[in-house]
């Protein structure tokens, strides 16, 4: 093992930085453009989806733009055509630069992007002609799930060989993270799919693998992906250390043990034996502990500097997230006790906790995520930060909306539903203001991305003069910002 | 100190146990059941279906049904499903052994559909709900299905297949409304939704 | 992406000597990465009591949690209700189906083709099992293992039934199960106004041990050689043969000619 090298001097860690964006550059770019690609897709089969549930009859005469076809092209599209090339992007440019170690054949994670996208293109329209499993979060078929498959194992791959030649030194808590998403994700994907879509198991047991799956995706592929860019960017920004490096040990562990026995806490009450039910609820509760553990590392990182979100976009969103994360992780413990979830399951409440997490929690981070790096990697400043400021409050006040809205129309529903007394037709109809405000705020979601897509546009092509100075929020009102507390 | 093995072995072993536990366990459990003869009829639980039925699923999944409706009949004292007439029990794992896939759903925007054939035994009933869904139930915000069925000119007389269409719908004049093999195919399948059927370890609930 | 103090400003040319490859665009990037700080470093601080308590609770919680709603951590209990300690039932078993209904199920399956659903029978062809001394106890030869041994091997040759001669041919069932055929049994000798004790799984399948070298469908003389047992009712636990009257020798012990088809 060689003597660690003496520790970079400032000159020489920027060459090193700049050398390791450089060669992140075209994987990055590619994943990020193509991710807000689908994020457009995403947004638009969205509201498609949540206006005909205003009103039945909207397009409804072909098969190809059902409800029931569009709403599972929205959820593919955002999850992975937007969601996880973000996350990929995100995690390959982390770990290269936390491992300190450039992005070598870059060449091939290019030909893994373009794999990628022709994956979820021809699964996602796939989808609308008529081939789609109707499994949930696996509804691809098999055509284009295999191609997401071969595209990813190039990606782990790389990620797993950064992190193996690393620098030596310190490794980081984003990285064990980033690690673990690598490496769990292709297990997940691959077992669920041969499972139920390749050499389908028996109808009764189905359900446990889809939502074991269904919950891993969503905990063991993006909140750490998600965690591990608010671990690097509050830190980092900031310029101060992460309040404990303990509670991260606790909060990573107990993470990896307790959040993959959850999946069964969307099928209480179900067709599954009482134990693996209750198991997932206890695991479900279980979850406090990471969730508190993370909370605490975070906030006392930031306290005494929460003035900075005034001008830092990266800031911002990323804080915004990581608040949204423990706010959606409470909510979903809460949600998988029995005596509560006979009240929120088959309901609208379900569905806006699912927007609170990816949305309001991982979304939000990959944009404070990508605000801080691609002007790293395209060597641009943000051209305006009117249109920062403009997308930040659109899709805030957007999800923010949206979760309100659905939250107490599930709770209505789910109340209604409880009563025998009360007909079935009565608790739909206490759903349908609720779901118009979603849409509403569906379209301010949809507003805010294409400001956002206009901005990555206008950065890509190196619009307008060039600047030395980050692009601030309150730079374009003439406001200086404010020196940091250490 | 070299942390890679620690951390790989540590991700490994606690993912390794949520794969026993729900992947392994529910296929050695739960994924090779074998159908069970009632002792009293002599009939086999769960029925087969036919192979229009069989047809049926993939269209259910085809049209994103599961998207709105669910597949499965809570436990007693838990939600009202039971009270509902939704279902004689509780359904259990061997119920579905013969869904492929499998569509218990997690959205209640329609009604539960365990028992829709035991509840509508109507083939009519269903095509004209698929057609025109809003007219059948007032109120549903269901979308029409219309593009599974197809508007024909009436050749000499009208066809056995045609379906009716209730006011204020109607066929162009001279024209009849069939379904299509599709429609036919879903329709047999929503008919064979019925698990009031007992089972060894479904006992029907106390009164 | 907050300013901090410059070192020196951007130096093209002194980063440029160290640099080899030249296509980077490397001055390009430095705008952003001149401003950057150091990549995050851990703080230490501990992790605090109140925490480490409040976690210690949840999972004292999770025990008590998981052994009062798993069901026994049985397969096939499904109501997290129910509590199956070791040594419980698994899952609430429905009560196993009344025998009479099962009997009518199988002689209505196996049965009627010959003795009709009436019982009666087809006159010179088939005889009658109604009100048959072969079936209810008239007090002759006739013997409850009688009857089960014709379930199981059959009967050939010509035999008297109240007073007919018939000269067919019944097939052995010794394929059916011993509660089919015990049901079988219980159900002709409680229908069509026939009364008798019931015939239990048991005993057939004590007499299936038994008659295990038989292979030829007894004939009248056979049976009227063997004296007859009569069972008389099940015992609430379960039905013992062995309560049998203690004149007769071991029950049905073929005391035939070893020679078949005699």
């Amino acid at each position: 093992m060689p003597r660690p090298a003496a520790p970079p001097t400032a000159a020489e860690d920027k060459i090193e930085r700049a050398e390791i964006d450089a060669s992140t550059r075209l994987p990055v770019v590619l994943f990020y453009g193509s991710a807000i690609f689908w994020l457009l897709v995403g947004s638009f089969f969205a509201l498609l989806a949540s206006l005909k549930m205003n009103n039945p009859h909207f397009l409804d005469q072909w098969g190809w733009l059902t409800f029931g076809r569009v709403r599972p092209a929205h959820l593919n599209a955002v999850a992975y055509g937007w969601a996880s090339s973000a996350a990929i992007g995100t995690g390959l440019w982390l770990m290269a630069r936390l491992c300190r170690v450039p992005l070598r054949y870059s060449k091939l994670v290019i030909g893994a992007a373009i794999f990628w996208n022709l994956g979820v293109l021809l699964g996602t329209f796939g989808i609308l002609a008529g081939d789609g499993r109707s499994i949930e979060w696996l509804e691809f078929p098999n055509y284009a799930s295999g191609m997401l498959f071969v595209a990813y194992g190039l990606i782990a791959v790389w990620g797993v060989l950064m992190f193996r030649f690393r620098q030596p030194g310190h490794v980081y808590v984003s990285q064990w993270y980033l690690l673990a998403a690598f490496l769990w994700f292709p297990w997940l994907y691959s077992t669920a799919n041969i499972l139920l879509n390749f050499e389908p198991i028996q109808g009764g047991a189905q359900g446990a693998v889809n939502w074991w799956y269904g919950h891993n995706a969503l905990g063991l592929w993006f909140t750490p992906i998600g965690l591990a860019t608010a671990y690097y960017l509050i830190p980092k920004v900031l310029g101060r250390p992460i309040h404990s490096y303990y509670l991260s040990i606790l909060g990573f562990w107990t993470l990896a043990l307790f959040y993959s026995w959850n999946g069964m806490h969307h099928l209480i009450g179900g067709p599954f034996p009482a134990w693996m039910i209750s198991a997932s609820v206890v695991a479900s509760i279980m979850m406090f502990i990471p969730v508190i553990t993370t909370a605490i590392n975070h906030h006392m990182t930031v306290r005494g500097n929460f003035g900075a979100l005034k001008w830092s976009p990266t800031l911002r969103f990323t804080v915004f997230g990581a608040m949204c994360y423990t706010l959606a992780s409470v909510q979903g413990s809460f949600m998988a006790i029995p005596s509560l979830n006979v009240i929120t399951h088959f309901t609208h409440y379900t569905v806006g906790h699912a927007h609170l997490g990816l949305y309001a929690f991982f979304t939000m981070i990959m944009f404070g995520a990508m605000y801080y790096i691609l002007p790293r990697v395209v060597g641009w400043e943000w051209p305006s930060a009117r249109l920062i400021r403009w997308h930040f409050w659109l899709v805030a006040i957007g999800i923010g909306v949206m979760v309100v809205a659905l939250t107490i129309g599930g709770i209505l529903q789910g109340l209604a539903l409880l009563d025998p007394g009360i007909t079935f037709m009565a608790s739909l109809d206490y759903t349908k203001p609720w779901l118009l405000i979603r849409s509403g705020s569906g379209i301010l979601l949809t507003a805010g991305h294409i400001v956002f897509a206009v901005s990555f546009c206008l950065l890509l092509f190196k619009v307008g003069a060039k600047r030395t100075e980050p692009t601030l929020f309150g730079t374009d009102q003439g406001r200086e910002p404010e020196p940091l507390n250490r | 100190m070299n942390r890679m093995p620690v951390i790989i072995v540590g991700i490994f072993l606690t993912f390794l146990s949520s794969w026993l536990g729900l992947v392994a366990y529910p296929y050695l459990t739960l994924g090779r059941f074998t159908p069970v003869t009632d002792e009293a009829t002599g009939d086999i639980n769960p029925p087969t279906l036919s192979g229009l039925a069989v047809r049926g699923q993939r269209v259910y999944a085809s049209a994103g049904c599961i998207y709105c409706h669910s597949q499965q009949v809570r436990q007693v004292g838990y939600g009202s499903d039971l009270e509902r007439g939704w279902g004689a029990r509780p359904t259990v794992a061997r119920d579905y052994m013969r869904e492929n896939p499998v569509f218990l759903g997690t959205m209640r925007t329609g009604p539960d559909l365990t028992n829709i054939g035991a509840r509508q035994s109507s083939a009519m009933w269903h095509h004209q709900h698929l057609y025109q869904p809003t007219v059948v139930s007032p109120g549903s915000i269901m979308p029409s299905y219309r593009y599974l069925y197809v508007t024909q000119k009436i050749q000499g007389q009208r066809s056995a297949r045609a379906i009716d269409l209730l006011p204020p719908d109607n066929a162009p004049e001279g024209y009849e409304i069939v379904p299509s093999a599709e429609a036919e195919a879903l329709v047999a399948y929503l008919l064979s939704l019925n698990r009031n059927y007992p089972l060894p370890e479904a006992p029907e609930p106390p009164q | 992406m907050i300013d901090e103090p410059h070192q020196d400003g951007p130096q093209p040319d002194t980063f440029e000597a160290h640099r080899e490859s030249d296509d980077l665009n490397v001055r390009d990037v430095h705008g952003a990465i001149l401003r950057e700080k150091d990549d995050p470093r851990d703080g230490y601080e501990p992790i605090p009591l109140w925490l480490v308590s409040g976690f210690m609770a949840l999972v004292f919680w999770a025990g008590a949690y998981l052994a009062y709603n798993s069901g026994g951590f049985q397969s096939t209990v499904f109501d997290p209700s129910q509590v199956a300690w070791a040594g419980g039932g698994a899952g609430a078993q429905k009560a196993p189906p009344d025998p009479k209904v099962v009997g009518k199920r199988l002689f209505t399956a196996n049965c009627v083709a010959c003795h009709q659903a009436t019982g009666l029978g087809v006159p010179g062809q088939f005889p009658t099992l109604v009100g048959s001394e072969w079936v209810v106890d008239g007090g002759d030869w006739h013997g409850d293992n009688h009857l089960v041994k014709i379930l199981l091997h059959g009967l050939a040759g010509p035999i008297q039934v109240k007073g007919n001669t018939y000269n067919g041919a019944m097939p052995a069932w010794k394929q059916l199960k011993d509660d089919q055929i015990a049901a079988i049994l219980t159900y002709i000798r409680s229908e069509w106004g026939n009364a008798d004790d019931p015939i239990t799984a048991e005993q057939v399948a004590k007499m299936r041990e038994e008659t295990a070298s038989q292979t030829e469908p007894y004939t009248q003389a056979q049976l009227q050689a063997i004296p007859a047992i009569e069972y008389g009712p099940p015992a609430p636990a379960a039905a013992d043969p062995a309560a049998a009257p203690a004149s007769a020798p071991p029950a049905g012990a073929p005391a035939a000619p070893a020679t078949p088809g005699a």
